[in-house]
């Protein structure tokens, strides 16, 4: 009797080696980014311990108030945005391909496909189709005769962040139609029958039956799509590089973050300061997941 | 049972994330000690070197040029054969990458004994960081001009890079369509503007200027503008903290950004360097602005014109027209080498006339070494320019400290100068205030 009880125990051992990985690459560096957001930095050296005055100093101190602000703005947009653009859309993509559709395979494999590509190809695709001078899309526009629409999409600030977020939903949306699709799939069709025979039809089944239990996967993408404006960087990064150019209308968080973090030539206070933003980014991102769980949870629907 | 179960769970999670911290502190400590011992090797390591200097020596050199990897080749052969027992390899990285992976390097005080050093501020962290090897008695070193040795001091004032490496800023021009065009070389800036609507009135955009990435705005200012702030004389002066970048002087340099706008290609905010690069090559505009090191890349793109380059401005006809001049390197000894005598060989070596020939000859760039004459007749005259007019690039010699660091602040700030939301005064003033937080004048 003893034996077994006692191997039971071992098992544990067999999540050692992905324990050590997660301690080793995750939370070590968590708990040394908050430590450092505690000190005062000379160059690559840790100096003293000034307790929250990295944090206070990115709320109140220009320019780094202001930068904090403009960015976080932009982090806010890009989910605004993402959710129509992305979510909205591959909702009803979903939807479509997941009625009686010729062809579904072939969608779900064309819908993907933009995801398998590596983000920077796809920024660096992108800034040649939106290339002023010679790009694709102007050069289009220019030829059917809307030349007044032709401009540079990433280099002006009033659509440069516009810009970015349809392309990061092109390059997203694949991926939320599939897991959208899993969730139409699991509705069960006795549930649409026994509607039917309640003479429910079209927007009621959609609004009453299919919204409502999908939910989960709506959930899911949500709060995905939420994580993910807030960590936006690559896309913008390989578009318009570290600055969030022009003038600051494509920055955001995690791309101001890196500036302080590496690329300031002198050095001085910022590992500090960008320790700092780190640990604010993780504390934002983790509560709003777990207050919109909270809700998503409370209004999880069963029939 | 359960709970019971999950407790054990944590207890183990615990007891890992404490030994990782445990092993992690070790690290640092590692780090201090590492760094203590390797202060102790700066002063007991020729007793040591002494001892094996029998066997062969290899040092390693980080680089951030993958490109001249061939010329270094060369260089180091030479190297190797006037000092035979030293081998020196030869190892670069990703211009990008280069400040991580030598910062890493360094603080780890493994791998590294000899490096490529980013100039001006960048320089004076990594000494101040306590990195680098003073090299201020180093044989050789006292026939570099004293302002390129401030390319590689600490706050200290002590040196501790040896500059190999000049870049100047000039404006390159289409040779051929000003010969036939009957376009002459402006000496000032009212003729420049005047060379600019000629060109323009022949259906060619003047210059092939770029400004997505903001460095290119800061160097097209410190070639443009230099003449309208007041060169060497400010210069001085704001860095004595005596002058500040709101006065009119400097507001000037910046509204001369503006007023040559239209000069410029459309959009050009959004276009990127390799496109106002072809612009250039293709004959759409007359002149770009940027360092030396594009003849190289003008070479490997077979222009099928003439090229050649003027300075900045003089302030009247006939007056005296500058030439911004900066190191854009300078070879280190890390700290933490075990072979600090060979390393310092090596920096000698890179002070001497022989280093200094080989490398203008083989990679096309200025070297700092006094008469050594580069090879391209364009370099040459960069060179002999830059020996009695030069100005520094002041914000990247100067301004580039802070975080965010000024340079980029003013960079930043020039965008928003042609997207309209700031007028001149106005990005001056950013600039100052950006200078303000960590500034202190020197005397």
């Amino acid at each position: 009797m003893r034996k077994p009880k006692h191997m039971k125990h071992l098992v544990h051992l067999f999540l050692l080696p992905a324990l050590v990985f997660y301690v080793g690459f995750m939370m070590v560096p968590i708990v040394s980014a908050l430590m450092n957001s505690f000190f005062s930095w000379k160059g690559l050296l840790r100096d003293q311990f000034i307790g929250l005055e990295n944090f206070i100093r990115l709320f109140t101190e220009s320019p780094h108030k202001e930068t904090f602000n403009r960015a976080l703005g932009h982090n806010v947009i890009f989910f605004l945005v993402l959710v129509p653009a992305k979510l909205m859309v591959a909702y009803l993509l979903a939807l479509l391909i997941n009625s009686r559709i010729k062809g579904k395979e072939w969608f779900k494999t064309i819908f993907f496909m933009p995801k398998l590509l590596s983000v920077i190809v796809v920024g660096y695709l992108f800034s040649l189709i939106l290339n002023p001078s010679y790009g694709v899309l102007n050069t289009a526009l220019r030829a059917i005769g809307l030349e007044e629409w032709a401009r540079p999409w990433l280099g002006h600030p009033d659509t440069a962040l516009y810009t970015i977020i349809l392309v990061d939903s092109w390059y997203e949306f694949g991926f939320a139609v599939l897991i959208f699709l899993v969730g139409l799939q699991s509705i069960s069709r006795e549930v649409y029958e026994a509607a039917k025979i309640d003479r429910a039809t079209g927007l009621t089944l959609l609004l009453r039956i299919t919204v409502p239990l999908s939910m989960p996967s709506i959930m899911i993408m949500t709060i995905l799509t939420f994580i993910s404006s807030f960590e936006s960087f690559e896309l913008i990064y390989a578009m318009q590089g570290t600055s969030g150019g022009p003038y600051y209308s494509t920055d955001v968080l995690a791309l101001y973050f890196y500036r302080l973090m590496f690329s300031t030539a002198g050095g001085g206070e910022a590992i500090g300061l960008g320790s700092a933003l780190a640990v604010i980014l993780l504390v934002m991102i983790a509560t709003a997941t777990a207050v919109s769980m909270y809700f998503f949870r409370r209004k999880a629907v069963d029939y | 049972m359960k709970t019971k179960k999950a407790y054990g769970l944590v207890v183990a999670m615990l007891a890992i994330v404490l030994v990782l911290g445990a092993c992690g502190g070790n690290n640092n400590d590692g780090n201090a000690n590492g760094n203590a011992s390797g202060n102790g090797n700066a002063n007991g390591g020729n007793a040591e070197v002494a001892e094996g200097s029998g066997e062969d020596v290899t040092l390693t050199l980080y680089s951030w040029r993958p490109e001249d990897a061939e010329g270094y080749a060369t260089i180091i052969s030479e190297f190797e054969a006037q000092n035979p027992g030293i081998k020196v390899d030869f190892q670069p990285y990703k211009s990008s990458e280069y400040n991580t992976i030598l910062n890493n390097a360094l603080l780890s005080g493994s791998g590294v004994d000899l490096l490529q050093l980013r100039p001006y501020d960048a320089a004076t962290a990594l000494a101040d960081a306590d990195y680098l090897t003073a090299v201020g008695d180093l044989p050789g070193i006292d026939q570099l001009d004293e302002q390129y040795l401030n390319a590689a001091k600490g706050s200290d004032g002590e040196v501790y890079g040896v500059p190999f490496m000049l870049n100047n800023a000039v404006i390159f021009y289409n040779k051929t369509m000003f010969e036939e065009n009957g376009i002459e070389v402006p000496q000032t800036y009212e003729a420049f503007v005047a060379v600019c609507e000629q060109l323009q009135e022949l259906g060619i955009v003047p210059v092939a200027q770029s400004g997505k990435a903001g460095y290119l705005l800061s160097m097209t200012h410190a070639v443009l503008g230099e003449s309208a702030f007041g060169s060497n004389e400010f210069v001085d002066a704001v860095v004595a903290g005596e002058a500040k970048f709101t006065d009119e002087a400097f507001v000037n340099s910046v509204q001369r950004m503006k007023d040559l706008e239209p000069f410029f290609p459309n959009d050009f905010i959004a276009i990127e360097d390799k496109d106002a690069q072809m612009m250039f090559y293709n004959q759409e505009a007359a002149m770009y602005i940027n360092g030396s090191h594009r003849l190289e890349t003008f070479k490997a793109n077979d222009l099928q014109f003439d090229v050649d380059f003027f300075t900045g401005f003089a302030p009247e006809e006939g007056g005296q027209s500058h030439i911004v001049t900066w190191v854009d390197g300078s070879f280190a000894v890390a700290k933490t080498s075990k072979h600090q005598e060979e390393a310092l060989k090596f920096l000698e070596f890179v002070a001497s006339d022989s280093f200094g020939k080989l490398f203008s000859e083989t990679l096309t760039r200025v070297s700092p070494v006094p008469g050594v004459e580069p090879a391209d007749p364009l370099l040459a005259r960069m060179k002999s320019l830059s020996v009695d007019n030069a100005v520094p690039y002041l914000i990247l010699a100067h301004f580039n400290q802070g975080a965010p660091a000024s340079k980029v602040a003013f960079e930043d700030a020039l965008q928003g100068l042609y997207l309209d939301y700031l007028d001149a005064a106005q990005v001056a003033q950013e600039l100052q205030d950006s200078v303000d937080k960590w500034f202190t004048p020197q005397s």
